[in-house]
């Protein structure tokens, strides 16, 4: 009776199910949550309800649990979407579904055969919310919003990594705002700021979801292209370049500026073997885009 | 097998671990193979007893600090008890992605890109409860499980069984090395079963024994 | 009849468990052997009408031992006893000849029972 009211009070969904994954308990938590009612649901699969939970990883994660009577969890952080319920909070608004762990264990007979399975659902939408922040915070940039010099770094690497063993090729792009001091000067950091802001949003319209546009320092950008050979790379800078050119930053009604991008472009070649040796040659490449007189484009592969 | 000081088995009550070790492994090598369509190669198991700080030193040995050691640590809780450690010397992200099917699954994308770790953690919990599970059974015992964690060689974590517990007491290290066929991944599993539990498994060595000879 | 078994296995254990149930099954002559190499000698030695073999074992692994046997005696009745009973490696084994492939820990009645069968095997083979 107690064991009972306490079986429908807890703050987490609790779910028995029998060898056919039939289900055969089924809480208030999950009677609240899914607008299902115990009545309802008793007797029949699982599956019926959410096939969204009919995968490989649900299937294999009850069999072990039959066949070798352990635990199983299932973590947000994997899969996104178990019980697909709407978030109780209304202030934790990033996420459509309630995030969820749920662990998956054995319910034993008096001769210790597992008969049943018991599911443990808990909502960690709001722990899903920080853990998102953190990692926004450990790998953007707080201005621009987009990935800062650690995160970029890290990614440079595997990608030499990953192109060292499969030889695929990708392109390195680094960008520095043309005059960028003179814009400070002029119109004051805020003013800078907003075109830091901008450029950073217009670059990162003309990319692709793949590729990764970072902060590499003050008006210093770059981007790695993944699975991209030189000449693809170049038309893609020479596109940011042209939009640059031809876009008038409105900080204010009355200040409207107009600035320029120099470009570096490097692509992997088997001499590179560091992420020291891609990022120096398009550093090399955007000092000859510098001084042969600003906004355009040079490529590595052109002096090599 | 080796030991620290005292004989705390007696030989019979080793050859009978040793043979339930094997037993469990291969039973639990094929039901994995069922359940994660994976064949696992076990080794056969070596088995040892070693009191809790040389443990330390031991498991300590065996994680390779250079590499991109990862390592997964279950514990389970009964009337045998003890934790599981799984340890992936020098992982490789690309190769670990293909070890479990993930492909029907809605996985999560506010991460960005595949969550190895946890990858990694389901794994564990599988393989350490496969060859726990099959150990118990064949003990006519069952354990409980913490969720799994992991660790990873490059933060300054090191491994310290003795902080949980006495540091004179004796801990029971039994490792065996696995591979996934196919695939060019091997590791080792360690299973540790803590002085509390010595007791227990003494009798319930004795128990198999009288049951089967 | 079967008067003559030998017993393939390097656990001690192992053997004790397996011969404690053939000798509660009836009075068999028992020859021991503690790895694939030795069961190989022994069963040339010893000429047994049945051969109960591991798979795991160090020097010469059953999958091994149960080729060579069948290659001396391509009518040996191989019995194999192995925790590993995944469709992939009983297979393997009775491709090669193997008799039956029994799971560990056998209880008494599987050897009760997989006796009585090489026990018909048997009669047949020599009537």
């Amino acid at each position: 009776m107690i064991y009972e009211q306490i079986f429908h009070m807890v703050n987490v969904g609790i779910v028995i199910l029998d060898v056919d994954l039939k289900v055969v308990k089924w809480n208030k938590w999950m009677e609240i949550h899914s607008n299902i009612s115990c009545d309802i649901i008793a007797g029949k699969s699982i599956f019926d309800f959410y096939p969204n939970l009919d995968t490989k990883w649900f299937n294999r994660s009850c069999k072990s649990v039959f066949s070798f009577g352990n635990t199983a969890f299932l973590t947000h952080k994997l899969y996104k979407t178990i019980f697909p319920f709407k978030p109780v909070s209304s202030f934790v608004t990033i996420f459509d579904n309630m995030c969820q762990d749920c662990i998956v264990g054995p319910l034993r007979n008096e001769d210790k055969t597992i008969e049943y399975l018991y599911l443990m659902v808990s909502d960690v939408t709001k722990m899903a919310s920080y853990e998102k922040k953190l990692l926004d915070m450990g790998s953007k940039d707080g201005l621009t919003n987009i990935y800062n010099r650690k995160y970029f770094e890290t990614k440079l690497e595997e990608e030499i990594e990953r192109s060292n063993r499969y030889k695929n090729k990708f392109s390195l792009i680094i960008f520095d705002i043309d005059f960028f001091k003179k814009v400070n000067d002029k119109y004051g950091h805020l003013a800078g700021d907003y075109i830091l802001k901008t450029f950073a949003k217009i670059v990162s319209k003309l990319l692709r979801s793949s590729d990764i546009f970072a902060r590499y320092g003050g008006e210093e950008f770059c981007c790695i292209l993944p699975e991209t050979p030189n000449e693809l790379a170049v038309i893609i800078a020479e596109r940011i370049r042209k939009e640059i050119e031809k876009t008038l930053f409105e900080y204010k009604k009355d200040t409207k500026i107009r600035i320029t991008v120099s470009q570096g472009v490097s692509t992997i070649n088997k001499n590179i073997t560091t992420k020291t040796d891609i990022i120096n040659l398009a550093d090399k490449a955007l000092y000859k885009a510098k001084s042969r007189g600003r906004n355009q484009v040079v490529t590595a592969q052109t002096y090599l | 097998m080796n030991t620290d000081k005292n004989e705390i088995f007696t030989q019979d009550q080793k050859d009978v671990l040793q043979e339930i070790m094997n037993i469990a492994f291969g039973n639990a090598t094929a039901e994995l193979s069922e359940i994660i369509d994976i064949y696992v190669v076990l080794s056969v198991p070596d088995i040892k007893t070693i009191n809790s700080e040389n443990l330390d030193l031991y498991v300590n040995n065996l994680i390779d600090l250079k590499k991109n050691t990862k390592i997964i640590e279950q514990k389970f809780f009964g009337e045998y008890n003890g934790a599981g450690l799984l340890i992936f010397p020098d992982i490789n992200n690309d190769e670990i992605v293909t070890l479990l099917d993930y492909s029907d699954t809605d996985s999560i994308d506010y991460l960005e890109q595949v969550p190895v770790n946890e990858i990694l953690i389901e794994i564990g919990n599988i393989l350490i409860g496969a060859c726990i599970g099959k150990i118990t059974d064949l003990l006519d015992t069952y354990v409980t499980y913490s969720p799994p964690d992991i660790f990873s060689s490059d933060t300054s974590n090191k491994f310290c069984f003795s902080c949980n517990t006495d540091k004179d007491k004796t801990g029971l290290v039994m490792k065996t090395t696995f591979t996934f066929n196919g695939k060019n991944i091997e590791g080792l599993l360690l299973l540790l079963a803590s002085n509390d539990s010595f007791d227990w498994l003494k009798k319930a060595l004795d128990k198999f024994m009288e049951s089967y000879l | 009849m079967i008067k003559h078994i030998l017993v393939v296995d390097d656990s001690p254990i192992a053997r004790r468990m397996l011969i404690k149930s053939l000798n509660a099954l009836g009075s068999y002559e028992i020859t021991e052997a503690r790895d694939g190499q030795e069961g190989i000698e022994k069963f040339k030695t010893a000429s047994p009408d049945v051969t109960f073999l591991d798979l795991t074992m160090p020097v010469l692994d059953g999958y091994e031992a149960l080729i060579k046997i069948k290659e001396i005696n391509t009518k040996a009745i191989v019995i194999v006893v192995t925790a590993d009973i995944q469709p992939k490696s009983i297979g393997t084994v009775m491709g090669n000849g193997a008799f039956s492939v029994i799971k560990k820990p056998a209880p008494l009645e599987t050897v009760k029972n997989i006796l009585e069968k090489a026990e018909n095997k048997l009669k047949d083979m020599q009537g």
